[in-house]
């Protein structure tokens, strides 16, 4: 929101301090940081299934056509699993995990341990959906933009680009794997 | 009813809100949880009253089972104690059962999880599709961060009853509030400026324990899905649409602004349609802004990510006027592609 010039002083005036739960935020550095692998592919099968182990829980395996690898190599196809789906007449849905479809087009960061299924870095933070304008353009969404200045940059709605272009955003993220790639 | 007043000039807009905003009070803005059931949308709401809960009993370094219930108890209590709505709890027991099994027992406590790195906490609800009937929410605490649970906070450690009320708000139905600033630090990750709700879903510091007081955005919401008798006698709503090159904008966000109480109230267009409805206000003259949300996290507020955020921020041309008891006359408001 962009009475932000506004609101944030009176809040601060008020002596109310900016408060929130659950997610911790990461910007796009830390997410290809702390990302094991990125890849930009295309979703071409979605599955819930009961989550493997001891915990009984319903999770959904997610498996894209990768069309390129910005960090890591996977092969032509890479599945990731994220929480929540529908089991029958069961469905379990947790706030902030994000859905998927078949044919979505995504850049997604990717972390695992050991032998197990790769999952979202920061959740919902780890995806980026890529979509085509009516000129043909490609775009990611959200369009976080890189804080460059050395100051803080507010995020204003409403003011910098929803999207980012396609080819920016691939370069952006693999400069900033190619400095801080493990 | 919309009032004759016009404002001719976005400044003028901006000069009344700054000088209401001197006195400026939380916002009403809430998102309600639902699930699609054939093609209805059915609130995740408890039908019976009160919840019943289970603690995990593992303890982490510094929280055992028994502050960790206390700590989610008093975050309960404040949720109840909203005198609008009729909301009511019970614990039944600790339990060696895991939060996100899906048991058939609502039940709270820390887990490790590794694939849920950047989540403190999150609330997992199991629906019967059929019905649309809410059968178990879990809350789990990540146990990979540090906890506590101490009177006036820890440094650098979180606070389970300000990020419990954050929780509890999401297993009694309530979706994230969008009434939130957030900016890039300049060392990597965001930083929450302003948030005037609970339910805004980012940004939180450890240590911070203000996040245990309910704001008025937090309260309207809870008492708009478990109202008492008189809650929507005493409150009334604005409706409208949103629409953007003739179309339907679903997924704007709407902001009211009431220059007499100084109140922010929102919601979203919630149909492709564009119609939105907000409800739970005070009655009295409100200031209508649309905008798209930020950078982030739409799915964090959304179970579709094809919002049109390609719009620029637009303000109603007229004062509204919410009368006590019932619904403003129906409002069309057309964005500008950015």
């Amino acid at each position: 929101m962009r009475w932000s010039t506004l609101i944030p002083l009176v809040l601060v005036l008020s002596s109310v301090p900016a408060r929130a739960t659950v997610l911790v935020p990461a910007d796009l550095a830390e997410l290809t940081r702390d990302a094991q692998a990125i890849v930009h592919g295309r979703v071409i099968a979605v599955e819930s299934q009961w989550s493997e182990g001891r915990r009984r829980s319903i999770e959904t395996l997610v498996t894209l056509q990768v069309e390129d690898h910005l960090k890591g190599q996977f092969g032509s196809e890479v599945t990731f699993r994220v929480p929540g789906g529908q089991l029958g007449p069961y469905r379990t849905i947790m706030p902030g995990a994000p859905v998927f479809g078949e044919r979505d087009e995504v850049i997604v960061f990717l972390a695992w341990r050991g032998p197990s299924v790769p999952w979202l870095v920061g959740l919902g933070q780890g995806v980026y959906r890529v979509t085509t304008s009516a000129d043909g353009m490609r775009h990611v969404r959200p369009g976080v933009p890189l804080s460059r200045t050395g100051i803080p940059q507010p995020v204003v709605r409403g003011a910098a680009g929803g999207a980012l272009d396609l080819r920016a955003f691939e370069t952006a993220v693999q400069t900033l794997a190619s400095r801080g790639a493990r | 009813m919309i009032a004759r007043l016009q404002l001719r000039r976005p400044c003028a807009v901006l000069c009344v809100l700054l000088i209401a905003l001197a006195h400026a009070s939380p916002a009403h803005a809430y998102l309600k949880f639902g699930v699609r059931v054939d093609s209805r949308m059915v609130d995740a709401k408890w039908s019976a009253l009160p919840v019943r809960y289970f603690i995990n009993d593992s303890p982490v370094p510094g929280v055992g089972p028994q502050q960790f219930r206390e700590a989610v108890d008093r975050a309960f209590r404040t949720w109840q104690d909203v005198p609008g709505a009729t909301v009511a709890f019970e614990f039944a027991g600790f339990t060696g059962a895991e939060p996100l099994d899906e048991d058939g027992a609502n039940t709270l406590g820390f887990l490790s999880r590794p694939d849920l790195d950047r989540v403190l906490a999150s609330t997992t609800f199991t629906f019967d599709s059929r019905s649309g009937t809410l059968l178990e929410a879990d809350i789990f605490f990540n146990s990979d961060f540090p906890w506590s649970t101490a009177e006036g906070g820890e440094i650098d450690r979180y606070d389970v009853q300000s990020i419990a009320l954050h929780e509890t708000g999401h297993l009694l139905g309530l979706g994230h509030s969008a009434l939130g600033e957030t900016e890039l630090r300049p060392g990597g990750g965001r930083r929450v400026i302003a948030a005037g709700a609970v339910m805004f879903p980012i940004a939180f510091s450890a240590g911070n324990i203000e996040g245990r007081t309910l704001q008025a955005d937090d309260v309207a919401g809870v008492s708009d899905i478990y109202p008492t008798g008189s809650f929507r006698s005493d409150t009334g709503s604005i409706q409208g649409t949103i629409a953007k090159n003739g179309e339907g904008l679903f997924g704007a966000h709407v902001v009211a602004f009431n220059p007499r109480t100084g109140a922010l109230v929102g919601n979203f267009a919630l149909d492709d349609d564009g119609s939105f409805v907000i409800a739970g206000l005070t009655p009295g003259p409100y200031i209508l802004r649309v905008e798209p949300l930020d950078d982030g996290d739409v799915e964090s507020f959304f179970d579709r990510s094809d919002l049109d955020l390609e719009f620029a921020v637009t303000f109603h041309d007229r004062i509204v006027v919410v009368p006590r008891g019932g619904t403003s006359s129906r409002i069309g408001i057309a964005v500008r592609p950015r």
